[in-house]
């Protein structure tokens, strides 16, 4: 069972997320001294661990919050800002 | 609204065609979306459409009726189908939408035809990944989901003496722990290196790994379900280290929004698969809203869209949706995703990023943790607590925070979650007042610790 098949975005999303997580994971549990996640197995998987991970990485981040803006989502549509302004006492 | 009169429309006493708010699906969005919808516009005629033989029911609970922590499904229906039909929400029940036509503004139904609709509210909800695998249309896979499967499951769970779940995800864990109420031997297959390792941090989920060990579940971590093996009813579940024995398999992979139906109409969806909506939980589409799992909404502090909600999120984005779509307004909000959950003897929980989510992204963070207790030290029940928070280190706001402990991670996941949608620094949150009586609360809040250790890192 699928819900919807996979445009680019959604293809680039999902396979970026699964592959970021997993350099995550990997990192803190060499930190923590604890067993590391699934080795990369297929072309696939060296590719998004090995390329695609150290690259985005190297990005500054104002580079890839531009990238993840220019997908397209709820994110690009009207919401409210949130308001970080100091409030003062009700009464 | 088109003015045309067509046979099935309603008169109201003004003359007025009286307006039409079809909701497609039966869940926690849908059912908020036609109360709310009703609630702006009493004189609207509010239909909802759904394939089940049933509507608003915690599917959440489900885990804890098959592990016996609650008696009866029964208990998990929020309203009978009669309460319905007195409020006046028209629900058909076992009943397919399978086109939606928004140049006509109409859908059609299964058995009924073409139905016309002045406002449209998309709340189909979300489906299991598929795991992928062969095997996957063998019977002995149970994807905990609808609760009149789930009766028949239960009967079921009473013969069944193996059982495998793949993946960690949250229903997976709570049936974990529910399968080992019921006697049945578990093992559990999931390729993260610790449980629930996309959201969790491996520290905050220690406890529950352990708890699990304790119980005597077999936790194959850095492992993945290859095949599912039988003939005709599942037999065994093949992985990459070897064969495991099951009569039954929990299926416990990410949720997926279920979006044929918006797509094939030609609404957008987004990098999730989601429905793309604004605040006002409009779609693409004129006169077409959406809400729930099927949707995106923005993350309050990365503003990365997110798919895959819980069930108050569906309800309040069904609430916004129906309002608007009765001709009211309402606005939802960015979410920062405070979560909780029971998972073996322990309460997990958090707000927005934990350090494995933040570090993914690429988020600058500082973290402070403390180890506390949940009432003072002396009274019967003290619990155990630990809290992580995470802090963007130049503006010293909250990026995120995760919990694990024996009582009260609702109530300080609910707060903190404000904290981080109100833009409040670490130094205030370190100087915070706390309540101290000894039956609910201990001297030290081990949020304002947290922070204290938090700040001196800064």
């Amino acid at each position: 069972m699928s819900g919807t098949r996979k445009s680019f975005p959604h293809w680039l999303r999902s396979n970026s997320e699964h592959y970021l997580l997993q350099d995550s994971q990997a990192e803190i549990a060499k930190a923590r001294g604890l067993p590391a996640p699934r080795p990369p197995r297929t072309l696939k998987d060296r590719f998004w661990r090995q390329v695609f991970a150290p690259v985005y990485k190297k990005l500054p981040l104002p580079v890839r919050q531009k990238a993840i803006q220019a997908l397209p989502g709820s994110h690009r549509k009207d919401w409210p800002e949130p308001n970080y302004e100091k409030r003062k006492p009700a009464i | 609204m088109t003015s045309a009169l067509d046979s099935t429309d309603k008169l109201l006493g003004t003359g007025k065609r009286q307006v039409k708010i079809v909701v497609v699906g039966g869940g926690a969005a849908g059912l908020g979306a036609a109360g709310a919808a009703q609630g702006a516009n009493p004189d609207a005629e509010v239909v909802v459409y759904t394939e089940f033989e049933d509507v608003a029911y915690s599917p959440c609970g489900i885990p804890f009726v098959h592990g016996k922590e609650i008696e009866s499904f029964d208990t998990l229906f929020l309203a009978t189908k009669e309460q319905y039909v007195e409020s006046g929400i028209d629900v058909h029940y076992e009943t397919t939408v399978t086109s939606i036509d928004p140049d006509t503004r109409t859908i059609q139904v299964e058995g009924e035809g073409q139905v016309r609709y002045d406002r449209l509210v998309i709340a189909t909800g979300w489906l299991y990944a598929d795991p992928g695998v062969p095997g996957a249309d063998l019977d002995g896979l149970y994807r905990v989901k609808d609760i009149r499967r789930a009766m028949e499951w239960d009967k079921v769970l009473d013969t069944t003496k193996r059982a495998v779940i793949v993946e960690s995800g949250f229903i997976a864990m709570e049936m974990t722990t529910a399968l080992r109420h019921r006697d049945i031997e578990v093992t559990l297959v999931d390729p993260g290196p610790w449980p629930m390792s996309d959201v969790a941090d491996p520290e905050i989920v220690e406890p529950v790994r352990q708890s699990w060990e304790d119980l005597n579940v077999d936790m194959q971590w850095g492992n993945k379900v290859t095949a599912f093996r039988g003939s005709g009813s599942l037999t065994h579940v093949e992985t990459e280290k070897g064969e495991v024995v099951a009569d039954l398999a929990i299926i416990g992979t990410h949720k997926v929004p279920n979006n044929p139906l918006a797509e094939a109409a030609g609404i957008k969806l987004g990098s999730t698969g989601g429905i793309v909506v604004d605040a006002h939980m409009r779609t693409s589409v004129d006169g077409i809203f959406a809400a729930g799992d099927c949707t995106e909404i923005p993350h309050g502090v990365s503003n990365v869209p997110l798919q895959g909600l819980s069930g108050s999120r569906a309800y309040s984005q069904g609430k916004t949706a129906g309002v608007n779509a009765g001709g009211g307004s309402r606005e939802y909000r960015p979410v920062y995703v405070p979560w909780g959950m029971l998972a073996g003897e322990w309460m997990l929980g958090g707000v927005s990023f934990g350090e494995t989510t933040a570090a993914a992204l690429g988020i600058d963070f500082v973290t402070g943790i403390a180890n506390g207790i949940t009432r003072a030290r002396y009274y019967p029940g003290v619990k155990p607590i630990t809290v992580k928070l995470l802090a963007d280190p130049t503006s010293r706001r909250l990026v995120g925070a995760q919990m694990v402990g024996g009582e009260g991670i609702k109530e300080r996941a609910d707060f903190l979650s404000m904290m981080t949608r109100t833009g409040i620094t670490v130094d205030e949150i370190a100087t915070m007042e706390n309540v101290y009586s000894p039956a609910i609360g201990a001297l030290n809040e081990p949020i304002a610790v947290a922070a204290q250790n938090l700040v001196a890192k800064l």
